[in-house]
Formats: structure tokens, sequence, C-alpha cells
């Protein structure tokens, strides 16, 4: 099985052809287990993240044919073209830059209040929202994390959000452990991080199926009402 | 152009980001020291992330629970092994460590009577309380906990894509490290007067015959021990029987556990042949090591394991239908491994499964006291270790010993994080002098590696070491194996200056290789050392060569130190024995449980399928449902709670 694929070394782009040799006649292997046989034979120092091999970990993401997936869970099929995701900075290969994204919560996350009785259930939508895995395929087509636009610097986190900061700011909101301030910060976090851009979104895809549109960009949308900017003045911020 | 370098001081260096490390930095923070977390994966994607999430909480389940009980329930499942003063500090904080985890979002369901988290309706195996927490999302909702305790907090620095190469270590006094930080392409020198170690384990010196991740490669390990540390229990490494040996993308993955077997299952090996009755009362050890034997013998089956053959459960007409609620309920993520795996006919029992053991968990680790700082001495006269140096999760050693009870490790994650971290703050406010000169010197070696010439690949080594791991210091070992993974050993040492490195500073993969693998040697060489020096079975640790060390001999732990000359010398410190009351009680439960799978098989068909429905009835309740057991644990294969 031939795939095609993208590295990047030092800087410089190349694309290369990888025949997959089956194990076994009728494997169907992921698209991890090509990548881990071209590592071990023809591309030894091959770049790409990997963890637990069983789409808890969240860190293999890379784009399939121009697509977001999780590589230990993604069947590899004939002249499939594995490149590493188009929406964070390439690092070498298939690896890119993650560290931006968390960066960008960095002083915006409530904390618990002290003292607070522990022993409170949190709702059902909380747990929903912890299944995230941040496997940031969530980026890919989010017209909030586009603003940011190619030169921005991971190290200081972005400025402008995605559906995974607000899955966190939201999951921060619904916390039957946060105070009424806490929730009011999360959602001021939720639109300086560009809310706004949300308005006219058909919605979000998410890698481990979270409903994020209903479970997130509308209950901040909603909860946000006439505090995010006008139309117009969302132009004249990104012209 | 050689890479660039960084100079940075702190109070603290955590190294990992996980379930000990994430607290450890929070926990330092909070005590006003200046922090930097440096991560080689992204921020709490870690062992903890992926596990099945249940959490040992003190008194969670019952109210005559206390600390004694429970540091008495630790020591006895890990043979004696464990330290009293580390398992008394577990049994004091798991409550409180625990309740510091909700701080940071964990929210569990809570028991309304008792007024806080609800555990298991069952005590795990080798409890002898109610005390595991369960969670929805499982390790992934502690992996929320963890991200935030770190990204939530303003004050902790952190690096991720970051690699921790060496202490910086002067006459035993740690004066900082250097890092590599692969994101930026530069080296990080940092100064400073603490560093936690908490970078997880060992099992990816077994790839891929493990279900963990993949950044466990020993770092733990071989930093401290280059540094002059003490590692304890090097040996005892917890392998899982019962783990996928195909397809390729699921090997390793966990499958099944001796109880799920059941009343008739038992494992056969390629020719059809009974090599291990009564799976379901089986210890972990005793099942892999049948496994193992039948591979040894070149009975094993395709892919270098056994069948495990539970179809003899499902034919019954009564008990049949409650034996296949009972497979598809009790480990419910492993069942789903092997539906997916093995396929629908596996799925419904109607053949046998291909099974394998596999590494999951390492028990031994770096020495130290309760409080987390590295340690060295001999018996009965423990003394300062590496100055400046603490160790936390499975970076340390000395909670477990031979065996690890059921639901721990999340909760060892929190109890030594906050210690390692409270203790590390306050050894920094009393401030050693750096020591540039030391980092100055690993900062000149490092730059040279890169633009390395050779004619070897680290990739390939790396490959050729894990075959040979598992061949050698794997699930079964003799004392000619361990010779030879020795002799092994040094030809890849050898030809680390002859591994390929390129010169470019971002992401260089080659020199990533390069140091896991020389991690990963540093390792396996206490591994071996260590199993050289534990002559006989035991817990974790089986000897194809020896007999079985008796409960009722005196219990040793074993120490591994390495040498200027990067050999590893191992000796062995004296540790208290439980009452031989206690441990002949253990032995007569165990020889009732034996008998009573030698009666159920006297039985005539009709009456044993009577007998049967009526157990799986009581096992499973009006629920149709059976209690789900927690992999890993000594509930998962009953007779684990024996001592070893």
């Amino acid at each position: 099985m031939k795939v095609e694929i993208v590295l990047t070394r030092d800087g410089d782009q190349q694309v290369v052809s990888y025949d997959y040799q089956r194990r076994e006649p009728k494997e169907r292997p992921m698209v991890l287990d090509v990548l881990l046989q071209a590592q071990a034979t023809t591309i030894p120092d091959l770049a790409f993240r990997y963890g637990c091999r069983a789409r808890n970990c969240g860190v293999c993401t890379i784009d399939i044919n121009g697509k977001p997936r999780i590589a230990c869970r993604a069947r590899a099929r004939e002249g499939d073209r594995l490149e590493p995701v188009s929406t964070l900075p390439v690092l070498g290969d298939l690896v890119v830059r993650r560290d931006g994204v968390a960066r960008q919560l960095r002083g915006r996350l409530p904390v618990a209040a002290q003292g607070n009785d522990l022993n409170v259930e949190a709702p059902q939508a909380y747990h929903e929202l912890t299944a995230c895995i941040e496997c940031y395929a969530c980026l890919t087509g989010c017209p909030m994390h586009a603003r940011n636009g190619e030169n921005a610097d991971p190290g200081a986190g972005y400025e402008f959000g995605n559906p995974f900061s607000l899955l966190k700011l939201q999951r921060a909101r619904l916390d039957p452990l946060g105070s009424s301030q806490s929730r009011e910060q999360a959602l001021k976090s939720a639109v300086e991080l560009g809310l706004s851009s949300c308005v006219d979104c058909p919605g979000c895809k998410c890698g481990v199926g979270i409903d994020l549109k209903n479970l997130v960009v509308s209950e901040l949308l909603t909860a946000a009402g006439d505090r995010l900017p006008e139309p117009s003045d969302l132009s004249e911020e990104t012209a | 152009m050689s890479v660039e370098v960084e100079w940075r001081d702190y109070d603290v260096v955590v190294v990992g980001s996980g379930g000990a490390g994430s607290i450890a930095a929070r926990a330092a923070a909070e005590d006003g020291a200046s922090v930097l977390v440096v991560s080689k994966d992204p921020i709490a994607c870690s062992d903890t992330k992926i596990s099945e999430g249940i959490a040992t909480v003190r008194e969670s389940g019952s109210g005559d629970d206390s600390e004694e009980t429970l540091s008495e329930n630790l020591r006895i499942a890990g043979g004696d092994l464990p330290a009293q003063e580390v398992t008394d500090a577990f049994a004091s904080d798991s409550k409180t460590a625990y309740d510091t985890v909700r701080q940071y979002g964990l929210r569990p369901e809570i028991d309304a009577d008792r007024q806080g988290p609800q555990s298991l309706p069952l005590p795990l195996g080798g409890h002898t309380r109610r005390r595991s927490v369960g969670h929805i999302n499982s390790g992934i909702a502690f992996g929320h906990a963890n991200w935030q305790a770190v990204v939530g907090e303003a004050r902790i620095d952190y690096l991720e894509d970051a690699w921790f190469l060496d202490l910086a270590e002067t006459n035993g006094v740690v004066s900082g490290g250097l890092i590599y930080d692969a994101a930026r392409g530069v080296l990080v020198a940092v100064r400073a007067p603490s560093v936690v170690i908490a970078a997880g384990g060992l099992s990816t010196l077994f790839f891929p015959k493990t279900d963990t991740m993949r950044g466990n490669t020993g770092d733990s390990y071989a930093i401290a021990a280059r540094a002059g540390a003490d590692l304890v229990d090097m040996e005892q490494i917890q392998f899982l029987p019962f783990c996928l040996a195909s397809p390729p993308s699921y090997e390793g993955l966990l499958c099944g556990e001796p109880v799920m077997a059941s009343f008739l299952g038992v494992l056969r090996d390629n020719n059809g042949k009974v090599i291990l009755d009564g799976v379901y009362l089986r210890t972990r050890a005793e099942c892999s090591s049948a496994i193992m034997r039948a591979v040894e013998d070149g009975r094993g089956s395709p892919n270098g394991g056994a069948f495990l053959d539970m179809t003899a459960n499902k034919t019954p007409p009564k008990s049949g239908p409650y034996f296949m609620k009972f497979v598809e309920t009790v480990l419910p993520s492993a069942f789903r491994n092997a539906r997916q795996a093995l396929g629908k006919e596996a799925a419904t029992c109607e053949i046998p499964w291909e099974v394998r053991p596999a590494a999951h968990y390492h028990m031994g680790g770096i020495r130290t006291d309760e409080h987390c700082a590295s340690i060295g001495g001999n018996d009965g006269a423990t003394m300062e270790g590496v100055t400046g140096l603490f160790a936390a999760g499975q970076a340390m050693g000395g909670v477990f010993g031979a065996n690890r009870l059921g639901s721990t490790s999340l909760t060892e994650g929190a109890v030594f994080g906050i210690r390692s971290g409270q203790a590390a703050a306050r050894h920094a406010r009393s401030k050693s002098v750096a020591d540039d000169e030391v980092l100055n010197g690993l900062i000149e070696r490092t730059q040279a590696r890169f633009g390395q010439k050779g004619d070897r690949s680290a990739t390939q080594i790396k490959m050729e070491l894990q075959k040979a791991c598992w061949d050698l210091i794997g699930p079964v070992r003799t004392a000619e194996r361990l010779d030879e993974i020795d002799s092994k050993l040094d030809g890849w040492a050898e030809e680390l200056d002859r591994v390929v490195i390129p010169t470019y500073g971002t992401w260089n993969q080659a020199f990533l290789e390069y140091e896991e693998l020389r991690n990963m040697l540093d390792t396996a060489r206490a591994v071996a050392a260590a199993a050289r020096e534990r002559d006989g079975s035991l817990g974790g640790h089986v000897r194809l060569d020896k007999s079985e060390i008796s409960a009722f001999s005196w219990p040793y732990s074993t120490m591994v130190r390495r040498g200027d000359n990067g050999q590893m010398t191992a000796r062995r410190i004296e540790r208290p024995r439980t009452p031989l009351r206690q441990l002949i009680s253990y032995k007569l439960k165990e020889a009732w449980r034996k008998a009573q799978v030698k009666m159920l098989h006297l039985m005539p068909a009709e009456m044993q399928d009577r007998k049967l429905e009526a157990r799986y009835k009581a096992i499973m309740g009006a629920g149709d449902k059976a209690p789900e057991v927690y992999p890993g644990s000594p509930d998962a294969a009953i007779a684990d709670g024996k001592q070893a």
C-alpha cells in the first residue's frame, strides 16, 4: 500500500512516497502503523507524535488527505496523503507546535473558590465536555483560530481562541464549585478571544464527537448576548 | 553553528507533567517557589490520562477504614518490600491529596450519605475496605485536572516538547540541569537547587508489548542513576498477562484479566493442550509465566503467546448466557479492545483468544524517603542520597514493592506529587551555590552531539533493544539471559557514538531518539542488575531457573547504583516481615480457593451448570451486570491478594 508523506526538516519540505508492507495478509493498518513502519525502515528519523495507540491521549492528530484525523484509529488507504495539521506551525515532519493554544488560557481560567464544599456533583454537560482529549482536530475550519494568521507567536499564547479554548471556558462556567465571579470571568475571556467569530459560523467539528456547537458555542453566545461586538466593529478589527 | 543556549534560574524544576509532576509543580508554586515544568509530551498527556481513572480514597466506602489498615494492605500486597514510612505517608494523605485534585476540577459522583466521593461497590482485591473511586471519562478526567494544575497557575513556567537531559550534580548535590527545548531548537541550562523527577516509567523498553504511553523510556531512572542516586526494586515490573498479540495495530492493548476467564476458562498452547486451568483464580504472574513457558518450549501461538479459551463457559444451557453477560461487563474497555481486534466470533467466545503479556507499570524506582527526597545507605541506616533530588509517581520506588494494589497509582501521583513539590520548595529555601562549571560541561557534550557522524540510527537500535528486553528481561528471566542482555547493552552503549545526528536545532528527531535510547540503555541495565540480585521469583519478577521465594523467608529489597564506569551494582536491604499469623491465614485462604476449583471440575455436567448459574446470579445481582473490575488490580486476578 503506497502513501505520500510530507516531510519537513530544518525548514525544507519534501514529499516522499512510502510503500507499506502488510504484516498479515488481511491486515487493515491504521495510519500510525504506517508511520511506525516507515520510521523503522526507510525513513529512520521520521518525526511524528503518538502516545497510547488507543485514542485516549490526543497527541497523534495529523491531516490525512487534508482532514484532521487521530492517526492511531484512522485506517490507512492506498494513495493517502499524510501531512501535519494545517492549523498549527510545523516543527518537523508531522509534528506541529501545539502549546500556543493552551498558553492563551493562562490567567483566564478561574480557580475553584477556596473553602467550598467539594461534595457537589457536576451537571451532565460538565462531564460531556470533560470527554475532550485535546486532539485539536477542532481547529480546522475554525474562523476564530484563523484570525491569528500564520505569523502569530505560539510562545506568547494565541490572541484568538478556538473550539478547545471555548470548551475549557464553558466547562469552567458549568463547574458547580465556581463562583458567579469566575463564571463571569470565563465569559469575558470567551468574548476577548473572539467569540463574535462564532455568530455566523455553521459550527465546529470535534475529533471525538462532542457536540461543540450546542454544548459550547450556543451556550456562550446566548450568555454573551449583546456584549459581542457588532459585525461592523468586527470588520474594522480584522481589517 | 552550534545549538544556542539559554540560561535560567528557578527554585524548583519539575520533570514531567502527568499525575505526579503537575501536582508537584502546583504544590511547589503554592509554597512560594519559582517553578519550571519540563515535559516532553504536551502538558498532562501521560499514563494518568489514559488510565482507567480509579483512585484510592481512604474512608470513601466505609467508616471503619483507617490509615493503619490502608498502609498494611499496601505492604502485604507488596510482599513486605515497601518501606513503612512511605506506605504510611500514602495512607495518611490519600484523602487530602484527592481533594487537592478536586480543587483542579475533578468531579466525582457524590455519596449523599457519606458526604464524600462515591466509592465502587466492592473492595478491589488486596484492599480490605471499599475505598476505590471511579470517574466519568476515566483517566481523561484526571488529565484535565492535571492540565489545570499547571496551565491554570500563572506562577508556573512550563516548556512542553522539551527533554530534560541530565542533572547538574557535584559531590552528591544537585544544582540544576540541562534541557533540550525541541520546539524552539535551543538548550536551556537551568540553575535550580531542587529538581523533582516525575517522568514516568519504563514500559517502552518492551514496545509494542505494552499498553502505556510511548514516552515511558525510563527517563526518570536513567537521569537519577547518572547523578548517583539509589534505585530500588528495579526488577519489579508489572506485566498484564492477557493483552492482544494481533492485529498489529492493537498489539499490547489489554483484552482481559484472569478473573474474566471465569469458572471454566483455560489457557491452551498452540496444539490445543491445556497449559493452565482454574485461570480465574491465578495470579497475573502465574498466567504470564504459563504463557511464556509454552512459548519457550516452541508451543506458543503464532504471535508468541497462547490461547485464552473461554468457550466451555458458554456452552452450558443454564449458566452460559450468564457468562456472556459477565464477560461483556466485567472489564468493559478490555472487552471492547478484544471485540475490535479479534472480531465477532471471539467476542461471542465461540473461539479462543490469542493473548500475550504486556508491560503496564513499574513498581520499582528512585529510592526516596516519605518526603520524596533521594536517600541512600544500607540496612538500618539510611543516609541522605543525592541532595536536591526528589521523585514522585512511577519514577519513585518503595511504595508498592512486588505488587501494586488496584486503583493506587493515581493516588500515588497526587500524594507524592504534593509531598515532593513541598519538600522541593522547602529545600530550595536553603539555597546552595549554583555550579555553572558542571552545566557548561553538559552543554559542551550535548552541543557536540549535534552533527555527529556515523552509520547507525538510534531508532533502529531502540527497536533491537526493545526486542531484546522482551526476550531477556521481560515477563520471564534466567541467569543466562541476564548475562546476554548485559553484553548486548555494552555493545549498544558503544554504538551511541556512531549514531547519525544532523546539525539543526528545531525538532531534531535523531537527537531525541539518541537521548531516549541513552535512557533506555541505562534503565535496562538497572533492571538486569536487580533481576540478578533477586535470585528467585517474586511478584512481578519471574525466574525460570529459580524457585519461588517463600513468603516465610526474610524479605529484602534490591538496590542498584550506577558506577563511574556506567555499570550498575546491586545490593540488598532487609525489610521487616509481616507477622507469621497473618501469613498463615493468607496461605490457608489460597489453598481453600484452589480446592474449590477441583471440586467444581469433578461434578457431573448438569449439576455443574446449575451450580454455576447460582454463582453468576450471586455475582451479578438483579442488574444482570458484573461488578466492574479494575485492570491490573489484584481483584482482576483474585489470587494476587496472597502474600507473595
